[in-house]
C-alpha cells in the first residue's frame, strides 16, 4: 500500500485512446511507483459528470474523426468542471484531438467544423485553410524534436496530424521546434503550456519517451495534493527514460 | 482474350520465368506491372476463368486465405492464390497471370482465392467481379498508412459497390461490419458457444477501438467479448445488435499455443494452429466452403491435415531451443499473440523486436496500446528486446515491469540472443521488416530454407 495517491481522471478513454495514448498513465506509474505513489486511474466518459475537485490529474487524449465529433457534443456538459480545474492549476495533459478541443473550435479535413469548449484561448484550422502558407494540404507527419526554452528541456515525438492549430491569450509553446513541424509548420510553437495545462501533438507518447517532462508534470500534481512533501528530491533519484 | 491482352498475358510469363527459373528470385509484382502497362484490361480479359473470392481486413487475412484454399481444394475445387505478401493489385496481377488454371476435380468453375490490401480493393473489383467479399476484421493498423478504421471501411465498402451480385462473408461479432450502405447480400460469422444464462453485461476495455453503435452513437455493451471489440453486442439505449449469425462457432474445447479443437454449426473440427483469433479465420473459411458446398466432413479433414498452414506464426528448432516466431503490427494483433502466449504452459522467454520502417509504420506508439502487462500471468521467464527501434521496445516493456535481461541492437546476432534463452521455449515477436531481417539471417545460417 502507497503512502501517497493520486486519482487520475482519463477523459474519454473508451472513446480518445489512439496513438498509445495510455502510455502517458503508464509512465507517470512507472515514476510514481518508485517514489511509493500510487495512481488510481478512472474513466470519465459520455455522460458522466466532470469533478474538478475529484482528479489529482486529467489525461484527455486524440481520437479518430467520428469519435471525436462525438465526444466534442458531450464535453460541452463537462464544461464547467474542467474549466474550474484548469483556473484551479489542476495538471492535465492533452494530446491532439483533446488539445484541440479545449480550445474554441476545430476544422476536420473534410472543412467541416468541430466546436471546442474554449477554456483556452487556441484555435485549430484544416490544412486547407487559407492561412496554411506551410505544407498546405498535406498532413504534418514524422518525428519532431522540440526545446522549451524556459527550462531548456528537449522532448522527442512523432507527429501526424492535419490540423493546424494557433495559440492564443495567456498560451505559451510547450517547446520551440527544432526539427519537424509543430502546431501549424508556420510559427515554430509545438503544443501549450497554460497554468498546469500541458497540450501538444506528439505520438510517443510523450510521457514515455520524455521522462524528464513525465516527472515535471508528475512533481507539480504531487506538489498540489501534498505539498509538505520535498518531491523534487524524491524525483531527482529516479532516473527519467528517454528515446 | 484480345491480341493485346494475350501480349500483356504472354509478357507477365516470361518475366515470371526470368525471375523464377534463371534469376531465382520471388516476386510477382514485377511481371503484374509488366502486363498491367502493356494491357491495362488485361485482368479482366481472364477473368472469366475463375470465380473470384476476394479476403481482405486488417488482421487475419494470410491464414485466412490459406484455410479457404485448403477448404476449397478438400471439396475438389481447382484453386489459384497469392502469395502473403503479394496482395497488392501489380502483384495480384503477376499471381493471376502466371498461374496454370487446372480444371476442376469436381467438375466445377476453378476459384482465385486471393488475399487483398485494404486499399487495392477498389481496383481489383473494378478489373474482376468478385462472387465473394470476406472480411476478417477492421482495427486500428498503423494509422500514418491506413488512416482511421472508418475510413479503411469505406475503403473496402468502395469495392464491394463495383460487384452488386456478390455475397459479403462478414464478421457478425464486429461492430463495424453493421455498419455500411451497399446493396449486397451479407452473411455474417460470429461466436455463439456462450450460454445464455452465463450472459454478461460487459463493455469493452478502455483502450479499445470502434465501440459505437451505429444508431445513435452509444458505448455498445456485450453479452460476451471474445477479444478486443468482437462479441455479442448489444444497445443499451435501443434494439440495435449484433446480427443474425448464418455460421456460428458453437463450442471451444480446447486452446494451445500450437493447436485447436473447437466446433462450428456443431460439426468438430481440430487444427495445428493455436490461438482464438485463429478460430476467427477458420469461421471464415468455414462460411466459405459452405457457400461453394464442401461438406462438413470435408472441411473437417481438410482443417486436420497435419502440415503447418503458412500464416503469420511459425515454429523452428534453433539447437535445443524450440522457437516459434509471431508478426506483430498493431495492439489487437499483439493482444491476441499475448493471448495466445498465455496459452503456453511450458516456461518461456520473449524476445521483441520493433521495427519503424514503412511496412512496419513509422509511428511506434501502437506499441503502448498493447497489453504487455498481462504477460504477469504467463509463464514468462525472460525478456530480451531488439530490432533497429529497441530503444523504444526495451522501455515499453520496462515500464511493463519486465526486468530486460539484454538487448539485441543487431539483428546479425539473433542466433546468439536466442541460444542466450534460459529457457527451452523462446517466443519471438517482431514487426514486419524485423521478422523478414530475422528470417534472412536464419536463411543464412541454414536454420531455414524457404522464401518468405
Amino acid at each position: 500500500m502507497a503512502d501517497y495517491k493520486l486519482t487520475l481522471a482519463h477523459l474519454y478513454g473508451d472513446l480518445m485512446n489512439t496513438y498509445g495514448d495510455y502510455g502517458n498513465i503508464i509512465a507517470l506509474r512507472y515514476y510514481a511507483k518508485q517514489i511509493g505513489v500510487e495512481i488510481d486511474d478512472q474513466l470519465v466518459s459520455l455522460n458522466d459528470d466532470f469533478d474538478s475537485k475529484a482528479y489529482d490529474f486529467v489525461l484527455f487524449g486524440g481520437g479518430q474523426d467520428y469519435e471525436e465529433t462525438i465526444v466534442a457534443n458531450d464535453l460541452a456538459g463537462k464544461k464547467e468542471g474542467l474549466k474550474e480545474y484548469i483556473e484551479n492549476d489542476g495538471p492535465l495533459l492533452a494530446v491532439c484531438g483533446g488539445f484541440q478541443l479545449l480550445g474554441h473550435y476545430m476544422e476536420m479535413a473534410d472543412g467541416s467544423k468541430v466546436d471546442g469548449i474554449g477554456v483556452m484561448d487556441h484555435y485549430t484550422t484544416n490544412m486547407t485553410d487559407p492561412s496554411v502558407k506551410v505544407a498546405k494540404g498535406t498532413r504534418l507527419t514524422g518525428d519532431i524534436v522540440i526545446k522549451n526554452n524556459e527550462t531548456g528541456e528537449t522532448y522527442h515525438g512523432f507527429e501526424n496530424h492535419q490540423g493546424r492549430t494557433f495559440l492564443g491569450k495567456g498560451e505559451k509553446a510547450l517547446g520551440t521546434v527544432v526539427s519537424g513541424r509543430g502546431n501549424n509548420g508556420m510559427d515554430q510553437s509545438e503544443g501549450v503550456i497554460y497554468h498546469n495545462v500541458y497540450g501538444s501533438y506528439f505520438h510517443g507518447p510523450i510521457f514515455t519517451r520524455n521522462g524528464n517532462l513525465a516527472k515535471r508534470v508528475l512533481a507539480t500534481a504531487l506538489e498540489r495534493k501534498y505539498p509538505d512533501v520535498d518531491w523534487q528530491a524524491k524525483l531527482e533519484k529516479v532516473p527519467a527514460e528517454t528515446f | 482474350m484480345s491480341l493485346k491482352s494475350q501480349l500483356a498475358k504472354f509478357t507477365a510469363q516470361s518475366a515470371h520465368f526470368v525471375l523464377h527459373d534463371v534469376l531465382k528470385r520471388g516476386g510477382t509484382s514485377l511481371p503484374g506491372k509488366l502486363a498491367v502497362s502493356i494491357d491495362p484490361d488485361v485482368l479482366s480479359a481472364i477473368a472469366t476463368d475463375f470465380d473470384l473470392v476476394v479476403v481482405t481486413g486488417t488482421n487475419g487475412k494470410t491464414l485466412t486465405t490459406a484455410l479457404i484454399t485448403r477448404i476449397l481444394k478438400a471439396g475438389g475445387y481447382s484453386v489459384i492464390t497469392n502469395p502473403s505478401g503479394s496482395n497488392m493489385v501489380q502483384g495480384i496481377a503477376g499471381t493471376l497471370l502466371t498461374t496454370k488454371i487446372t480444371p476442376s476435380p469436381n467438375g466445377k468453375k476453378p476459384i482465385a482465392v486471393l488475399e487483398v490490401d485494404e486499399a487495392n480493393v477498389l481496383s481489383l473489383a473494378k478489373a474482376i467481379q468478385p462472387k465473394y467479399f470476406v472480411l476478417t476484421n477492421i482495427f486500428r493498423d498503423q494509422m500514418d498508412r491506413y488512416g482511421e478504421i472508418y475510413t479503411t471501411y469505406q475503403k473496402i465498402i468502395d469495392g464491394i459497390l463495383q460487384a452488386p451480385d456478390a455475397t459479403v462473408i462478414t464478421n457478425g461479432d464486429s461492430p463495424i461490419f453493421a455498419r455500411g450502405d451497399y446493396p449486397n447480400k451479407r452473411l455474417y460469422y460470429g461466436f455463439d458457444n456462450v450460454k445464455e444464462s452465463d450472459y454478461k453485461d460487459l463493455k469493452a476495455p478502455n483502450n479499445t477501438d470502434g465501440i459505437l453503435s451505429p444508431t445513435d452513437h452509444s458505448v455498445l455493451h456485450y453479452h460476451f467479448i471474445t477479444y478486443a471489440n468482437l462479441g455479442r453486442y448489444f444497445s443499451v439505449t435501443d434494439d440495435f445488435k449484433r446480427p443474425h449469425l448464418d455460421t456460428a462457432v458453437t463450442a471451444i474445447d480446447e486452446l494451445t499455443p500450437k493447436s485447436s479443437r473447437f466446433a462450428i454449426d456443431g460439426q468438430p473440427l481440430k487444427m495445428e494452429i493455436g490461438g482464438l483469433y485463429n478460430i476467427y479465420n477458420a469461421l471464415a473459411a468455414y462460411s466459405v466452403g459452405k457457400a461453394f458446398d464442401v461438406t462438413p466432413a470435408q472441411m473437417a479433414a481438410a482443417f486436420d491435415e497435419d502440415k503447418q498452414v503458412f500464416g503469420r506464426q511459425e515454429s523452428l528448432k534453433i539447437g535445443n531451443k524450440d522457437l516459434t516466431i509471431l508478426l506483430i503490427k498493431n495492439p489487437v494483433g499483439t493482444n491476441t499473440v499475448i493471448d495466445m502466449m498465455e496459452t503456453e504452459p511450458a516456461p518461456f522467454t520473449l524476445i521483441a523486436m520493433l521495427n519503424a520502417n514503412y511496412a512496419d509504420g513509422i509511428d511506434t506508439s501502437w506499441i503502448w496500446d498493447a497489453e504487455f502487462e498481462r504477460l504477469h500471468d504467463s509463464q514468462l521467464k525472460a525478456v530480451m528486446t531488439g530490432g533497429e527501434r529497441y530503444k523504444d521496445i526495451t522501455v515499453r516493456l520496462k515500464m511493463a515491469g519486465f526486468p530486460i535481461q539484454e538487448t539485441f541492437p543487431k539483428t546479425e546476432e539473433i542466433v546468439q540472443a536466442i541460444e542466450a534463452a534460459p529457457t527451452d521455449k523462446v517466443y519471438l515477436a517482431a514487426t514486419y521488416t524485423a521478422m523478414l531481417q530475422v528470417r534472412a539471417v536464419l536463411r543464412e545460417k541454414g536454420y531455414i530454407k524457404e522464401e518468405y
